[in-house]
């Protein structure tokens, strides 16, 4: 092939094909109408929507941000109008946008989960929904299906048999073994996995002895978390088979390249997109270059290529060698 | 609203610690109104990460040049890096952003309270009251006269100085100021109206004077952003019980000008 030649950059998320791997990231661009005089949206793969909640949420009291080394501490606390208000005035908005609309929704327990998948399917302008169980910011009900195995599992069971929409689940970071939720989402019904949401973190005002932040503890996104968001992703990555999508400080083309070469398919980009709204695209434009550079003619090429000696790297074993040694336990007639 | 480069024509240190910045903007920077602010870009290597928004003090066009002014004091790490950047330096930035100062439509006297630097969208006010020739009067307070700026563009319109030490001026509260002028101008909620910019506890206190009596007020706000374009709810508006609806109005697309009586200043930092 000539260099001059357009690199095949499409991914496939479940049953949705992206026109490339680059995606912005839930709460960073509202549902695509904040930022359409910013960004070209017909040149990057998909937005996810602000999350959905059932009910209107007015969110968090000030403040709300305050950056930090590298990064942003938030606790927006997902203020969005609720599923009535998604339907009467963030649909038609979504339905006209040029590019993939995965929309996010967020329930207090099952039933709002189901009720929101069922309402979110229905409206007809979602490509896919990416089920936040992660939110740091909303009260303990949060985070709850994304800290423990059985309830991440309790909530996919629930929602997979009422849509035929691709549904990623967005875990939390906050976890001692992520591969564990991860694969409970995916042993139940999740076509994919986004990962990392923020970090739990806090800012203290030493003059005044206050918190930063209106609800003391928010979360950490930006640069600061990029490390700590490969490790994570790479340990989901050796966990389970289905498409992961990577996040964490994406803050140049480079970033987003480390995420597909550690074996995402897609990338989100989030907080560096408030200083440089034209980020996205730059990472397309850059996931392209380095295809070409490869000599290769498709994005395929890079996801999961990064070299690792063997055996090293190992976070824990993968599902493949577990299944393995199970069924391998089992036929010996050992008890597992 | 748009993401222009513009680039730095002066960027000059008044008094210690608080400068004046000239940004020369392309075409494409629409003209701004009183009281909306740019969100700049102060470097390109990640530090700081966030944009930092700026009220103008004014826009300026002379032939095909077009020019925004903006006063700011280095109080962090954003303003630190600003106050170091040359002159010929280019920018990125997005605006003008968020609601300006809304004139009423009845002649009314202007009474514009400033504070510190929150002059700076009182003076870009000024201006467009001189040239819609409303009268007003400009009432503007600081710690000391190393705080006092600007104001020398104060013209048409009557100008009462206050410091904190009574190095010029009034000697105590800009507060003060706006209670004379009521009083001795014989003002009404009809006859007048009240622009606001400065420390939220000297707008608290203007807000508190101006529902006392039943006068419209305007304040303008400021707070940490990140987005700057309503997208990311980072910079929300606390109001008062009996203006509360459904949510907070963000400070970045429903303000940063907003109804100072409406605001429920003690939930605001």
């Amino acid at each position: 092939m000539t260099p001059a030649t357009k690199p095949d950059l499409r991914v496939r998320i479940g049953s949705l094909e992206l026109r490339n791997p680059v995606l912005v990231a839930s709460g960073i661009i509202g549902y695509g109408r904040e930022y359409e005089r910013l960004v070209n949206l017909g040149a990057i793969g998909g937005i996810v929507t602000k999350t959905v909640t059932l009910r209107p949420r007015a969110g968090n009291p000030p403040p709300r941000v305050v950056e930090t080394a590298a990064g942003m501490l938030n606790s927006i606390g997902i203020e969005n109008p609720g599923l009535e208000g998604y339907h009467a005035v963030k649909v038609p908005i979504l339905r006209d946008l040029p590019c993939a609309r995965i929309v996010s929704v967020e329930g207090e327990d099952v039933a709002e989960f189901c009720e929101l998948v069922r309402g979110v399917d229905a409206s007809g302008v979602a490509d896919a929904i990416e089920v936040n169980i992660s939110c740091p910011n909303v009260g303990p009900h949060g985070m709850r299906y994304s800290t423990d195995a059985g309830n991440a599992r309790d909530v996919m069971t629930a929602i997979r048999p009422l849509t035929r929409l691709p549904l990623i689940a967005k875990l939390t970071p906050n976890v001692t073994r992520i591969a564990e939720i991860a694969e409970a989402c995916a042993d139940h019904g999740a076509d994919a996995v986004s990962l990392v949401n923020t970090f739990v973190g806090m800012a203290v005002d030493s003059r005044t002895r206050k918190p930063i932040l209106g609800t003391v503890l928010g979360g950490l996104s930006g640069p600061a978390i990029k490390p700590l968001a490969l490790a994570k992703v790479w340990e989901v990555v050796q966990a389970v088979d289905i498409p992961v999508v990577g996040m964490g400080g994406i803050a140049k083309p480079a970033d987003a390249l480390e995420f597909l070469l550690a074996g995402c398919v897609a990338v989100e980009i989030g907080t560096a997109m408030f200083a440089d709204p034209g980020l996205p695209e730059s990472c397309v434009a850059g996931i392209a270059d380095y295809v070409r550079g490869m000599r290769e003619h498709s994005v395929d090429a890079v996801i999961g290529a990064m070299i690792v000696p063997e055996g090293r790297g190992v976070i824990r074993a993968g599902k493949a060698q577990r299944e393995n040694a199970r069924a391998t336990r089992a036929a010996s007639g050992g008890s597992s | 609203m748009n993401q222009v480069d513009c680039t730095i024509i002066e960027n000059r240190e008044l008094t210690r610690g608080n400068f004046l910045l000239t940004l020369r903007v392309p075409r494409q920077f629409s003209k701004p109104q009183p009281g909306q602010f740019v969100h700049l870009r102060l470097s390109t290597d990640g530090e700081p990460l966030l944009r930092r928004p700026y009220s103008l003090e004014g826009f300026f066009e002379r032939g095909r040049i077009r020019a925004i002014r903006i006063y700011y004091s280095v109080v962090g790490r954003g303003s630190r890096i600003l106050s170091m950047h040359p002159k010929g330096r280019e920018l990125d930035l997005i605006g003008p952003l968020g609601v300006g100062f809304q004139i009423s439509r009845k002649k009314k006297t202007s009474l514009l309270v400033a504070g510190g630097r929150g002059v700076a969208p009182l003076l870009f006010l000024a201006r467009r009251l001189r040239e819609r020739k409303r009268p007003h009067v400009f009432l503007f307070g600081a710690k000391s006269k190393y705080e006092l700026y600007g104001y020398r563009d104060v013209r048409g319109g009557r100008l009462h100085l206050a410091t904190d030490d009574g190095s010029v001026g009034y000697h105590g509260s800009v507060l003060d100021l706006l209670q004379r002028e009521w009083e001795e101008a014989g003002h009404t909620p009809d006859t007048a109206e009240i622009f606001t910019c400065g420390p939220h506890g000297l707008l608290h206190a203007v807000a508190d004077f101006a529902r006392d009596r039943g006068v419209r007020c305007e304040a303008s706000l400021e707070g940490p952003m990140a987005c700057g374009v309503g997208a990311c709810r980072g910079c929300p508006i606390p109001l008062r019980p009996e203006h509360d609806g459904a949510g907070y109005p963000a400070m970045c697309v429903e303000g940063p000008v907003y109804d100072a009586t409406a605001v429920d200043w003690e939930r605001l930092p």
